[in-house]
């Protein structure tokens, strides 16, 4: 990481890193692209009308003065940064206007129309709950020093046997805990690959993705089909009693899939799990310095197996809300690059629970923003043609590949991430 | 030692003479293209025979030089190397076999019936039946072969022969992307690099050569088929070198920022392909090439084998040349054997990685040009064919050498050419092939598994271990 090393010291005697610099420029770009939407893409007497089913009209926005407003903000604090370097609040700073340019863009496709926001938070939550599964399950291995690429073939491989377990067992739970167990599975497999045999961990990992798109595909067409395992039906949503009642509130957060529930609780347990109690910090150590770990008679290995597999556990309950949670059936190769994108969610958010919450959320936000935008087709300013969905689509991987080669922001995997362990 | 001696006295010669031969050699391999590769399916169908004779002529050679002593010395050399793969393929058919029986839905019935026996004797006839068919659609029926060369020898018809030659024709077509794809892996593997972005690189590569050749339609075909298989190749170079310079200059890993860079491709192309060069609508796939751009084909129908088949050995070759011929090759090989000992040697290790990045692109990129150009004449949407990935078995199965990317390209392409009748006659998916080549991965990449479970002596040192991924992350 270049980036690091290079600070520039300023006339007050604070220091200011190139990063610091680079998000800056980000931002005020970010801010003169909303200002300009602003300027061509609204005239000043539209509006953007927010609603909800049940409400009504929630609030509406001129919608020239709302990009006006956040282009400003994100001038002022990419001046901030530059300026003062913001100290501890800057990471906090930087993810508030990222979702407020969300936001803003939400308001320029709706300018002149009306949209339903707690409708749209949802579908944001919903496509996040893959992705943070993913994400959460990619941590886990790799804090503990194995490389997960695989999460795309855990998944998918748990999406076929969470069918098949539903339609035997006629409930779709059981189908939930095959999924689970068959992420455990493949995550065994890669356990023992990359650590009893020393196999590099890419390498391994590309082989489950392979098994997993070749096996899947070769059992739906010859076992479930022919055998009528194939439409178990899919997962209603989950009222909470009395917490969906909340206006607004309660629709997005009380009402939803079990698999939304059992994301949001495993961020919670996982972080803690992580970073408050002393296996999480055993468990880091062996993804940072396994010597180090082994010394203090920690069992890196072992440690390991444990936590790819759990990884692998968790990987497989997003698979399942592939097939049970919204189609009721498999498809093949059904997850299409969600678990590359839940790797790139890991990756966003640093490695670290909340941030790949964070991250998923905002991904989440991209692929339903693009649903919204098929239907709306917002016409791009000076070009007059319809921004192409895909392109919002590309928006995961592109942030990514910034993330990670540090233009904006910092992305340092576990230290120890991919090197086997031998002990001494 | 004759054959050194030849070798030596070619490279005495003056550069010009060597291009002069080279050019000839060329010539001659054109002329004779049609023959050439009659031969070559011939020896495909007939493999058994191919190996008699082929042990025939090194009998020969030994009774010049030293007999059954010198044949086994080198027999052991070459075969040594092949014991590990050659155990893994086979071991990795057998667990397809066993994948195929305990998933046979008769057998299921009769079991639940309570009939063991029929159960096992119907699994062992679905069985026979469904690598029988691999085995025929991947190297054709030996006896229609001998027929037809006897017909075509007594003065009859050659379209039997033709005919009889479907098989390993489809074999070869069918190892022709494996090729070029397999060859871009491994020159990353050698440079330390690995590119797991093939599969996008192909994409990129397949639809600019195919843009090229329906755009361009008043070219002659001398022009605009190199042209287009040079602007596919530089676009997925390109494409690839992003990931050789993000790693160059800031260190991200090539894995991830090719993974991301494969979605990107596969998105963008999604929207090409629907969009802008849709031709008509609802089909998501673009007009045909004009024939002027096509790779020609060898032979008649249902002879599919295109000149993408030589292009691909060419490639190969150069490959090795520039591996092992080349400074810059040279330079790669250190830099993939320890980064910071060829930075402390002078070796501008930034430079090699793009460069390497650049040219793995064009590899894997020429082998969508070969498809797009030889077989479908266009681009639609859902191009993607796993090419990319099974590439990575390649390389590994093939060592990174050219000459052993080929080999396994030609073993894969038999696979997947006898999948497809397998699947028509006997109705067992495709995907049985995925099965195989990721057990053959794993026993390729964990050569302790295999030595394992067959009790073979540990081999004492891997010559020249490939290092693939040194830091992961940042």
């Amino acid at each position: 990481m270049a980036a690091q090393a290079q600070t520039v010291s300023l006339s007050k005697g604070l220091s200011l890193s190139r990063r610091d610099g680079m998000i800056s420029a980000g931002m005020l770009i970010l801010g003169a692209i909303i200002l300009l939407l602003g300027r061509f893409g609204d005239s000043p007497a539209d509006r953007s009308t927010f609603t909800d089913q049940t409400l009504g009209t929630l609030f509406s926005l001129p919608s020239q003065a709302t990009l006006y407003t956040v282009g400003i903000i994100c001038f002022f604090v990419a001046g901030l940064r530059l300026y003062r370097g913001l100290g501890s609040v800057r990471t906090f700073l930087a993810w508030g206007v990222v979702f407020l340019s969300a936001f803003s863009f939400l308001v320029w496709i709706t300018s002149g129309t009306s949209l339903n926001l707690p409708g749209m938070i949802q579908a944001t939550l919903t496509a996040a709950t893959p992705l943070t599964l993913g994400a959460i399950s990619g941590i886990f291995c790799e804090r503990s020093g194995i490389i997960n690429i695989a999460i795309e073939g855990m998944m998918l491989a748990g999406a076929l046997t969470a069918v098949a377990f539903a339609s035997i067992f006629h409930s779709l739970w059981m189908g939930l805990l095959a999924a689970s167990l068959t992420g455990g599975l493949m995550a065994v497999l890669h356990a023992v690959l990359s650590i009893r045999y020393k196999v590099d961990q890419i390498i391994s990992g590309t082989v489950i993705n392979i098994l997993a798109s070749g096996a899947t595909r070769f059992l739906n067409v010859r076992l479930l089909d022919p055998a009528g395992l194939s439409t178990p039906g899919h997962f209603a949503p989950i009222s909470i009693p009395v917490l969906s009642k909340i206006p607004i509130i309660g629709p997005i957060l009380f009402t939803n899939d079990p698999t939304v529930f059992i994301m949001l609780i495993l961020l919670l347990v996982v972080n803690y799990v992580l970073f408050a109690t002393p296996w999480g910090l055993r468990m880091r150590a062996c993804g940072e310095h396994p010597r180090a770990a082994d010394t203090v008679g920690v069992h890196v290995n072992r440690m390991r197996y444990v936590s790819v597999i759990i990884g692998g556990l968790i990987a497989g309950i997003g698979g399942a809300y592939f097939s049970l949670g919204q189609v009721g059936t498999f498809e093949d190769n059904m997850t299409g690059g969600q678990g590359f994108v839940a790797l790139a969610a890991m990756i966003f958010g640093g490695w670290n629970p909340i941030g790949a919450f964070l991250a998923a959320l905002l991904f989440g936000f991209a692929d339903a923003l693009q649903v919204k935008m098929q239907i709306l087709q917002p016409v791009l300013p000076f070009l007059n043609v319809p921004i192409p969905p895909e392109f919002l689509q590309t928006v995961p991987y592109v942030l990514t590949i910034i993330v990670l080669a540090g233009v904006v922001g910092r992305a340092i995997p576990p230290a120890a991430e991919g090197k086997p362990y031998e002990k001494q | 030692m004759a054959k050194q001696r030849l070798s030596q006295r070619i490279a005495a010669l003056p550069l010009w003479t060597r291009l002069v031969l080279l050019a000839a050699l060329i010539i001659l391999v054109v002329l004779l293209s049609k023959w050439l590769v009659l031969l070559l399916l011939i020896g495909l169908g007939l493999w058994p025979l191919t190996w008699l004779v082929g042990l025939g002529v090194l009998a020969l050679i030994s009774t010049r030089r030293g007999g059954w002593p010198w044949l086994k010395a080198w027999l052991v050399g070459r075969l040594r190397g092949l014991v590990v793969p050659a155990l893994a393929v086979v071991t990795a058919l057998i667990i397809g076999a066993i994948v195929i029986m305990v998933t046979d839905p008769e057998v299921y019935a009769a079991l639940s019936e309570g009939r063991i026996g029929a159960a096992i004797r119907v699994s062992l006839a679905d069985l026979g039946q469904a690598y029988g068919a691999l085995y025929v659609g991947a190297l054709g029926n030996p006896l229609n072969i001998l027929a037809g060369i006897g017909q075509w020898l007594t003065g009859g018809e050659i379209q039997p022969l033709w005919s009889s030659l479907r098989g390993p024709s489809d074999s070869l077509v069918q190892s022709v992307p494996y090729i070029f794809a397999g060859l871009a892996v491994a020159l990353g593997f050698r440079a330390g690099l690995f590119n797991i972005g093939a599969e996008g690189q192909i994409g990129i590569g397949w639809l600019a050569a195919v843009v090229v050749g329906f755009s361009l339609p008043g070219l002659p075909a001398v022009i605009l088929l190199p042209l287009a298989i040079l602007v596919g190749a530089a676009a997925a170079g390109l494409w690839s070198a992003i990931a050789g310079f993000l790693k160059a200059r800031t260190g991200a890993h090539e894995v991830i920022t090719t993974i991301m860079l494969n979605y990107v491709s596969f998105r963008l192309s999604a929207w090409i392909l629907c969009g802008p060069l849709e031709v008509t609508q609802g089909t998501c796939r673009t007009r045909e090439i004009v024939p002027a751009a096509y790779l020609p084909r060898f032979l008649s129908h249902p002879v599919t084998l295109h000149w993408g088949f030589f292009l691909a050995l060419l490639a190969a070759v150069a490959m090795g040349w520039y591996l092992f011929r080349t400074t810059w090759g040279f330079e790669l090989r250190t830099v993939g054997a320890n980064p910071n000992a060829a930075h402390y040697g002078g070796i501008k290790v930034g430079r090699t990685y793009v460069v390497t990045m650049f040219l793995s692109g064009c590899l894997a990129g020429l082998a969508g040009v070969s498809q797009g150009l030889g077989i479908t004449h266009n681009i639609a949407l859902g191009f993607q064919s796993g090419y990319g990935f099974d590439s990575i078995a390649l390389a590994l199965l093939g060592k990174s050498h050219p000459a052993g990317v080929v080999a396994a390209s030609i073993l894969f392409g038999v696979l997947r050419a006898g999948a497809s009748r397998m699947q028509s006659v006997a109705g067992i998916p495709t995907e049985i092939v995925q099965i195989v080549q990721s057990m053959v991965i794993i026993f390729i990449a964990a050569p302790a598994i295999i030595q394992t479970l067959y009790r073979l002596r540990q081999a004492r040192r891997e010559e020249a271990d490939i290092v693939f991924s040194r830091e992961a992350g940042a």
